[in-house]
């Protein structure tokens, strides 16, 4: 039997891998070696879809950093048709009731969050970027939302880059009761013209976790760290009440775009772990609210009315939620 | 193993509720886990301060803006004051442990702080950067791995550490615990605090108490089994002081850690090679402040005997048990060791 010198000393050893593997931003080493082999096989399942998948033309990409949908085989591709929003969620087991009461029944300060700057996110081949897009919609919404009356805070007002860490301190320091990430998608085939909503929660699409590992990279959470986060986040008042804000954002945008833009597809209210809906203490939506890659949504997206719809019937969607809480407040619920 | 005169080896627990200090100097202090600062000018000249940490900041805190930075263990995510107050805490614990951060005399602090067993990488990196600047070197171990090394209970073992923000769990085999080894939950003193808030509620609806208060009862009273004594405490009613009793309050609140508890403390043992589970079970450690509820470590036995029979006893230093270990650790780390984790 070893001493308990030499049992310290290997303890010891265990200690500082285990540190610098911290400070390097590695995965933890003191993983049981058959768990590590389950994960290798979970993994490399997970690639081959991934490579599948990504082979197929007809399947969503990101570009610039741009949030990426789920491939159509794993979920439904709703028609503009005034169908209901549809729902893609994985519930985790055995989840907590939600305490209501710890979300604030109004809405003050709402903190808009355009997606990228400094970095153009997705570019159009017209040149277009995303990080311009998302930062006018947002000065449109701030106008708008002003008048309404709300705070609004917006996390930039010019191209400058700002992590992700920045955001959620952003919303957090100023307890915004809402938080709205703006982003435009860019996917192919270039045909496709799609509108869809993200809040925070599981997703049992690799394409998606691979989508929020790539958005969250900087962030230093790994994706093994993920299930545990979102665990906690699943017994977490504010996730019910972002699926409320989200289905209302999302169907006043949808049914508002769609008579301007009949092609637009319904691909509906979603949840995927982006650490902005992650870190964020309020209720937080993620939309994208068009493809950069499809020519029309572009040509559309350059016309300055086009824009101040968007921004309206998010500030119309914004104002119902904000409404609906108030209702919920006076009913004592 | 090879410390200079300037160089201090510390061990630090920073807790939800309260953080302790074990110093190579021999210097123990525990704080609780609070900062504040004052809301205005007139705050500020009343508490002569620009900042107060642990029980100042407790009793002067309708004049603060107050601060408990820590949940769940670690530190609160995305909100600099957060980050901020942290520092605070860890300048003022260094301080009490005899650290100098002016003058020529710099003290060169190797710190080993304690973390939830199951805290991300992320909650790791965020701990280090925070530590920049207040100390040199910085190693950051799972909370009940370090009670266990401060015992040298190295081998068939299992450490339960108990705190305000979370109950972690370790079991010791003579080798650096995997995560298999090791669990974290939420149900420890903190819990107890809401629960039992909720159900004085209920039963006394007229009276007036806050958090603070409740905690403050649970400190003095708390246990489980069969109530020794009647737990009778003051909360105004109607603005009159008034006395109460919330025995059974205070049981259920208590107890209601004990089912997660015992449930996680049974598969972990489940995990255990057959061949040793019985020395384990016969070695259950608790520690922590949450362990201090009376009747605690004889309700873990009692469950022990699901499984056969075992032993579960209580530190006898639990609100130092982790930073004693801490410093075991930093006072045992080769130089060359902590050249590795400077800040």
């Amino acid at each position: 039997m070893p001493s308990i010198g030499d049992t310290k000393v290997r303890l010891l050893r265990g200690v500082v891998d285990d540190n610098i593997d911290v400070i390097q931003g590695v995965r933890t080493r003191r993983i049981a070696r058959r768990k590590a082999r389950v994960r290798l096989w979970v993994w490399l399942g997970v690639i081959s879809v991934a490579v599948g998948y990504l082979s197929l033309p007809s399947q969503g990409v990101s570009r610039g950093g741009a949030p990426m949908t789920a491939p159509e085989t794993v979920r439904e591709i709703h028609s503009i048709a005034a169908e209901p929003v549809p729902e893609i969620e994985v519930p985790l087991a055995h989840p907590r009731p939600i305490d209501r009461n710890a979300i604030p029944l109004t809405v003050k300060t709402v903190v808009i969050d355009p997606g990228h700057g400094g970095d153009p996110g997705a570019i159009a081949e017209s040149g277009l970027a995303e990080k311009d897009i998302t930062l006018d919609i947002a000065l449109r919404l701030r106008r708008l939302l002003q008048e309404a009356p709300f705070e609004v805070l917006l996390t930039r007002d010019m191209d400058r880059g700002l992590s992700l860490d920045q955001r959620v301190r952003f919303a957090n320091e100023n307890k915004a009761d809402l938080f709205l990430s703006i982003h435009v998608n860019s996917m192919e085939p270039h045909t496709i013209r799609a509108l869809e909503t993200y809040y925070v929660g599981p997703t049992d699409d690799p394409h998606a976790l691979n989508l929020a590992s790539r958005e969250n990279k900087e962030s230093g959470y790994s994706l093994s760290d993920y299930k545990q986060i979102l665990e906690k986040i699943y017994t977490d008042a504010r996730r019910e009440e972002s699926h409320t804000a989200a289905r209302t954002l999302h169907g006043e945008l949808f049914h508002t775009l769609k008579h301007e833009n009949p092609q637009l597809e319904n691909r509906g209210v979603r949840t995927a772990p982006f650490v902005v809906l992650i870190g964020t203490q309020m209720p937080a939506v993620l939309i994208e609210i068009a493809c950069l890659s499809n020519r029309e949504e572009v040509e559309l997206l350059t016309k300055q009315e086009y824009r101040e719809t968007i921004a309206l019937a998010l500030a119309q969607g914004i104002r119902r939620y904000a409404s609906g809480l108030s209702v919920a407040a006076r009913k004592g619920s | 193993m090879e410390e200079g005169n300037d160089t201090l080896c510390v061990g630090i627990d920073l807790g939800t509720s309260r953080s302790s200090i074990s110093a190579s100097n021999g210097e123990r202090h525990v704080i609780d886990s609070y900062v504040g600062w004052p809301v205005d000018m007139v705050a500020r000249k009343l508490v002569k301060k620009s900042v107060l940490v642990g029980r100042d900041a407790l009793d002067n805190r309708p004049m603060l803006e107050l601060r408990r930075p820590l949940e769940r263990g670690i530190m609160k995510e995305g909100s600099e004051k957060d980050q901020e107050a942290v520092q605070e805490i860890l300048r003022h614990l260094l301080g009490l442990g005899g650290v100098k951060h002016k003058g020529k005399s710099k003290t060169r602090v190797r710190a080993v702080v304690g973390v939830p067993a199951e805290a991300f990488r992320v909650n790791r990196q965020n701990l280090r950067s925070t530590m920049e600047g207040i100390a040199d070197s910085v190693m950051l171990v799972s909370e009940p791995f370090a009670v266990a090394y401060g015992l040298e209970a190295l081998l068939h073992a299992l450490v339960i550490d108990i705190g305000a923000g979370t109950a972690d769990f370790c079991v010791m085999q003579g080798r650096y615990p995997t995560e298999e080894d090791q669990k974290t939950l939420p149900n420890a003193g903190d819990a107890i605090d809401e629960q039992l808030m909720k159900l004085i509620r209920e039963r006394h609806q007229d009276a007036q108490f806050s958090i603070h208060m409740v905690r403050e009862w649970k400190e003095n009273s708390s246990f489980v089994g069969e109530a020794k004594n009647k737990v009778i405490v003051s909360a105004p009613i109607k603005g009159k002081a008034t006395e109460i009793d919330i025995t059974q309050e205070m049981r259920n609140a208590c107890e209601s850690i004990l089912p997660p508890i015992c449930e996680t403390m049974i598969t972990l043992l489940a995990k255990v090679d057959p061949e040793f589970q019985a020395k384990v079970r016969n070695n259950v450690i608790l520690a922590g402040g949450t362990s201090l509820i009376a009747g605690l470590a004889d309700a873990v036995t009692h469950a022990l005997g699901e499984l056969g029979g075992g032993r579960a006893t209580v530190v006898k230093d639990p609100v130092f048990a982790g930073s004693d270990g801490s410093l075991a650790i930093a006072q045992d780390a080769s130089s060359s060791d902590w050249e590795k984790l400077s800040l």
